[in-house]
């Protein structure tokens, strides 16, 4: 971004404006970007979800308000913002208030460091990733404290089960996104795109394959497991079913948001749809190469970067929509996949849940990174690592052994905890019948 | 407890355990919502499907209702002659569950007598549950349920509907239920037909016709004008017209009078009449025993031993009674016999069985005249 | 060992999971339950002291509403009560048409109610939108043939009100395409779906002798793995020239319970096709016995029962001689089914309370009439 306001004041109109700011105006273009796209959004996705979980169930959806219903966010939003704002006496108004706040705050940070197409992220941090799932946590401390505020003991209960969801559900995440680093060796989201160029191989593994920017992750089986644990973990982070016990009105009521109205559970539901795009967005980022596709790299290379700074603008911006789109047709398609889920599923227990988190996905996650680090010894490693047998083979060989290892390796292991899993949730289920006399007993 | 019978047996439901999940059954679910996400992009229109948009879009599309719906009464006058079908007999009120129907039924206002109309007829639809109870028993096909739904107001008093308010045309009835209508089509317009007759002035003439009964009261005004002068010229001699009430001794005279003619002019001798005083409907049935006795004493072939008239079962014992009693009777009438007169002392003193009783008696005897001419 | 407090919540009576006006008293200790006291009577209408203020006939519109689900199989009960205690015989086709009706409620009911069971469990009205799918078919039936969807008031002493219309066969046999493929797609979301068989699996059990002993009856007293069915045990209408078999669980959980409803409902169509197969035509049954509404039953009690979707329902009639019942009592199966609801939840947790509600399969109009 900075390259083109660069580009367009100082070269083309000559006011030979202070690199200072240029970089100002390059942020507050981005800034004023990324707010206006955020709630957008979470508007177009509500819209979204509403039709296609309608077409899942033989129905058609708001289709009212507006062509095609394209109308219908715009009425809710009416709705919520002409809400009486209802705060209860004994509520802590302060915390109350700012509540909300602390829960949308963070989705907004984590939009700094996604990019949207080659060269198009606002701020080129070389520890994005870890800053995406740091700032992502603090969402569960607003949580806590829309719970605590409330002086609701519903509300209470609610706000912790929700947080017990969230930050057991991180580890998973984060356990899996770490097998992606290990094979990249870097956090930095910029570097994880640009290791997926190449046609179902990267072309970092093996130099030769042409790049037509398919060489995901997602074809590698330490890539598809890291995949299948990070999206179920990010369903569980985002509350969506089978996860959303939070929001769940057939329990005891309606957990955090309880004493909510108004413009304020406006906000947590904007928060939550805001947090579902961009776990989509990452995951479509990390697992499927983003912004990466056929014919993007080749556009890019001729377009003004700072490795070619004589390139023509115009390939800028058809490398940069053509990125776009790839973007975010796999983001929508992952949300569709999400709302897909929902529409399946019933809705996992919260000692369910628990379990499902810390029995079944993180030993998965450790297995995977166990993986990981195999295959980037039968990939990378030489004999200065000690690796000495695998020096004289091709790379093509190499990636050939390190796929068949990891994907032998993660298989047995799914399967083994599965079934680990399922008998362990048998026993469960008739523990229920010890518990039951215990309790009769005791009562 | 259920035994096992060649009709069928008990299965006990398969748990499927043991088998290894691992997650198939999750992939399964999603490939069948799947399924239904891709059909939804074409319409569900037929039964047999079960994918497809299933969505009627209200208020654009509406689907057609069958015949036999049923939401709130309403009341039918024939599009021709104006007349309402609906003569005012409370049978839909006393059927009617919650009890929403109240009728007034007409009343003619020169002499006073009740006539086949009703003058008001109030429903009220909030309370009404259109179970259709009242359309099913109604005798006359006037009161049919309607069709429609769209009857939200923000008035409670509104859905308080009276006879204006209730009244369609048959055509429009025809409209919506032309099967159910053309099965009492008959029936119904033919009583229609004799209720028409027995309604003096406007009364039963659907009161939003205004034309047709501005028509009505010009006709009924032409034929008084016309009629007085007829009057005033016939003798007004003969005042033994039908239509005055006829005194007991008088009715009775009359039968005599019809029996003697009757004896007259046929074989058949004074038909006997039973000494003792028997109940009006003892008395038809004897006075019919008595002549089939007359006949069986003559000697003639017996008359067919079942009454020429059908008579109802609960006629047909008091028949057989009297039977018996008459035969004793006619025993006793031929060891002395018995005048007319005395015959006419007993005769029973209601007006009308007296007369219904005259015309039976009168019939049978006719018949057994006959079959005696023919013997 | 760490005391914890016992909480008393309640639940309802306005909820979106009671099926209907109904109230829960739980008492949990931390997440599970210890007791559960089930609070009813939003509802009631008073439907026994009306019925005997109507004759007999007016009473037959309140029946409808009593299990405003099924409202056929409520007919069908009081239809037969009445013919007994009078002494009507039913004509053959009337016969027929009444089981027809009555089966076609019975599949309309479960899928209702495993629609509404699998919400419960959080699935968003998937499984309830095909359900009600469904049940828009049948309903549309009922509508061209008794004139209403739900209220049907069909059923009439001696017959039913009117014979079937020309255009009701040919749909209903296409309905019976639809149904082996929505029963089976039901199977397939369901019955192996693991997050399905951790909500219902071993969860709500309910013993077969405690199930006895609270005379539960229905697919819930068939899922405990007793095989009571009274189309089968005291075989009334024409149900003994019928094949068919009866589902039985064998644990007694949800689970259990959902897979007896999806087999009865199997069952169900194969009774309709025989129905359809055997029906004598419309020469040989006189339909609709006009004469014989205003009914004046002799002295006497009787009990007549069938088995509704939901179990036993009963209607105890006694006569006085007038044209008015002079005690009208309906055992109603959703009420006697709920009683043993404070066993079933006993030691699970609050989220299961729901889903073993649901599994009942109870209409508020039947519990508190």
């Amino acid at each position: 971004m900075q390259d083109v306001v660069n580009q367009v004041i100082n070269t083309s109109f000559g006011w030979g404006w202070p690199s200072w700011a240029i970089a100002l105006i390059g942020y507050l273009i981005v800034a004023a970007l990324l707010f206006g796209i955020a709630p957008f959004q979470m508007l177009f996705l509500t819209l979204y979800e509403r039709r296609a979980i309608a077409r899942m169930q033989d129905r058609i959806g708001p289709n009212r308000v507006g062509p095609e219903g394209m109308f219908q966010p715009l009425a809710d939003g009416v709705k919520i913002f002409t809400k009486e704002d209802i705060v209860p006496t004994a509520a802590d108004q302060w915390v109350h208030f700012i509540a909300p706040c602390v829960v949308v705050a963070p989705t907004m940070f984590m939009f700094a460091v996604l990019p949207w197409g080659p060269g198009m992220v606002p701020v080129d941090m070389n520890l994005g990733l870890l800053f995406f799932f740091a700032i992502s946590s603090v969402s569960a401390v607003g949580l806590m404290m829309a719970g605590w505020a409330s002086s609701n003991k519903f509300a209470l209960v609610g706000a912790m089960r929700a947080v017990a969801q969230m930050v057991s559900y991180e580890i998973p995440a984060v356990l899996s996104l770490l097998a992606i680093v290990l094979v990249t060796g870097s956090l930095s989201i910029v570097e994880l795109i640009n290791y997926q160029g190449g046609l179902f191989i990267s072309t970092r593994d093996v130099a030769s394959v042409p790049d037509w920017g398919l060489g995901w992750f997602i074809f590698s089986p330490v890539g598809f497991l890291a995949f299948i644990a990070f999206f179920i973990a990010a369903l569980a982070e985002g509350e969506r079913t089978p996860f959303d016990i939070p929001e769940a009105d057939s329990e005891i009521v309606a957990g955090y948001m309880t004493e909510y109205s108004g413009m304020k559970f406006g906000l947590f539901y904007l928060a939550q749809y805001v947090l579902n795009f961009l776990l989509c967005a990452i995951t479509s980022i990390i697992f499927f190469g983003g912004w990466q596709g056929p014919g993007v790299g080749w556009l890019y290379a001729q377009a003004i970067t700072p490795v070619n700074p004589q390139g023509g603008w115009v390939f800028n911006v058809l490398a940069g929509v053509l990125g776009v789109f790839y973007f975010l047709t796999k983001t929508y398609g992952f949300f569709f996949v999400m709302v897909w889920i929902r529409g399946a599923y019933a809705r996992l227990r919260i000692d369910q849940l628990m379990d499902f988190g810390w029995k079944f996905l993180i030993p998965l996650t450790l297995v995977n990174i166990f993986s990981a680090a195999i295959w980037v010894g039968l990939t990378k490693w030489g004999a200065a690592d000690g690796l000495a047998f695998v020096e004289g083979w091709s790379p093509l060989v190499r990636w050939a052994a390190a796929f068949g290892v990891t994907l032998a390796l993660n298989l047995g292991a799914y399967l083994f905890l599965a079934r680990i899993f399922a008998q362990s949730q048998d026993e469960r289920a008739r523990q229920d019948d010890d518990v039951l006399e215990q309790l009769t007993n005791v009562a | 407890m259920t035994t096992e019978t060649q009709h069928g047996s008990v299965i006990v439901m398969d748990r499927r355990r043991g088998k290894l999940r691992a997650g198939q059954g999750l992939l399964q679910g999603l490939r069948v919502v799947w399924d239904h996400w891709a059909g939804s992009f074409r319409k569900n229109d037929n039964f047999s499907k079960i994918h497809g948009t299933f969505t009627v879009e209200y208020p654009e599309e509406r689907l057609p209702m069958p015949q036999a719906y049923r939401n709130m009464p309403v009341l039918l006058f024939d599009d021709e002659s104006g007349h309402e079908l609906c003569t005012g007999c409370y049978q839909c009120q006393r059927i009617c569950p919650p009890q929403v129907i109240h009728i007034t039924q007409a009343k003619d206002p020169v002499t006073g007598k009740m006539v086949p109309a009703a003058t008001e007829f109030i429903i009220e639809y909030d309370a009404c549950m259109s179970c259709g109870f009242c359309a099913e028993v109604c005798p006359f096909d006037s009161i049919k349920m309607d069709h429609v739904y769209e009857l939200s107001t923000a008035n409670r008093a509104a859905l308080t509907m009276r006879k204006a308010q209730l009244n369609r045309s048959i055509s429009y009835y025809t409209g919506i239920a032309p099967g159910l209508w053309a099965e009492v089509q008959a029936g119904a317009m033919k009583k229609l037909q004799g209720s028409i007759k027995r309604r003096p002035d406007v009364i039963g003439l659907a009161a939003s016709l205004t034309e047709k009964i501005k028509a009505r009261r010009l006709e009924l005004a032409a034929a008084a004008a016309a009629a007085p002068a007829a009057a005033a010229v016939s003798a007004p001699a003969a005042p033994a017209a039908p239509a005055a009430k006829l005194t007991p001794e008088e009715k009775a005279a009359k039968l005599a009078a019809m029996k003697a003619a009757n004896a007259n002019k046929g074989a058949a001798p004074a038909p006997a009449e039973a000494p003792v005083a028997l109940s009006p409907a003892d008395a038809k049935a004897a006075k019919l025993a008595a002549i089939k006795a007359a006949n069986a004493n003559k000697g003639a072939a017996p008359a067919p031993a079942e009454a020429p008239v059908a008579l109802s079962p609960a006629d047909a014992k008091a028949a057989k009674l009297a039977a018996i009693k008459a035969a004793n009777a006619a025993k006793q009438a031929e060891a002395a016999p018995v005048s007319v007169e005395t015959a006419v002392a007993t005769a029973p003193l209601d007006a009308k069985a007296a007369r219904l009783a005259a015309i039976k008696a009168a019939n049978a005897a006719k018949l057994a005249a006959e079959q005696g001419n023919n013997e | 060992m760490l005391k914890t407090e016992e909480l008393q919540i309640n639940i309802g009576p306005q909820h979106p999971s009671t099926h209907g006006v109904f109230r829960m008293l739980v008492t949990v200790d931390g997440e599970t339950v210890t007791d559960l006291k089930p609070v009813f009577g939003y509802l009631h209408r008073n439907h026994e002291q009306i019925a005997e203020v109507n004759t007999y006939l007016q009473n037959m519109p309140y029946t409808d509403r009593l299990d405003y689900f099924n409202a056929m199989a409520n007919n069908h009960a009081y239809a037969m009560a009445v013919e007994k205690l009078v002494g009507i015989e039913v004509p053959e086709r009337a016969e027929y048409i009444r089981v027809l009706m009555v089966e076609l409620t019975r599949i309309l009911n479960h899928a209702g109610a495993l629609g509404f069971l699998i919400n419960d469990m959080g699935a968003w009205q998937t499984q309830l939108a095909f359900g009600m799918r469904e049940r828009e078919k049948i309903l549309d039936l009922f509508e061209s043939v008794s004139g209403a969807r739900l209220m049907c008031n069909y059923f009439r002493f001696g017959g039913v009100a009117r014979d079937l219309t020309a255009d009701f066969m040919p749909r209903l046999k296409d309905l019976l395409v639809a149904m082996p493929a929505f029963i089976d797609e039901m199977e397939r979301l369901l019955r192996e779906n693991e997050i399905l068989l951790q909500r219902s699996e071993g969860i709500g059990i309910l013993p077969k002798d405690l199930a006895l002993a609270y005379s539960v009856t229905g697919p819930v007293l068939r899922g405990s793995g007793v095989a009571y069915d009274i189309r089968r045990a005291e075989p009334y209408s024409i149900y003994d020239r019928l094949d068919f078999d009866v589902p039985v669980g064998s644990v007694g959980d949800v689970y259990d319970r959902i897979l007896v409803r999806i087999e009865e409902m199997r069952q169900s169509k194969r009774i309709i096709e025989q129905v359809i197969a055997q029906l004598p035509d419309a020469q040989g049954g006189h339909i609709n016995p006009k004469a014989r509404q205003n009914v004046r039953p002799p002295v006497g009690d009787v009990y007549a029962r069938v088995e509704t979707p939901k179990g036993e329902l009963g209607f105890y009639l006694v006569s006085d001689g007038s044209s008015r019942p002079y005690r009208y009592k309906v055992r109603a199966p959703s009420f006697i089914n709920l009683t043993p609801l404070g066993d079933m939840c006993r030691g699970y947790k609050v989220a299961d309370m729901v889903v073993i509600l649901g599994s009942i399969d109870i209409v508020m109009g039947e519990v508190d009439r």
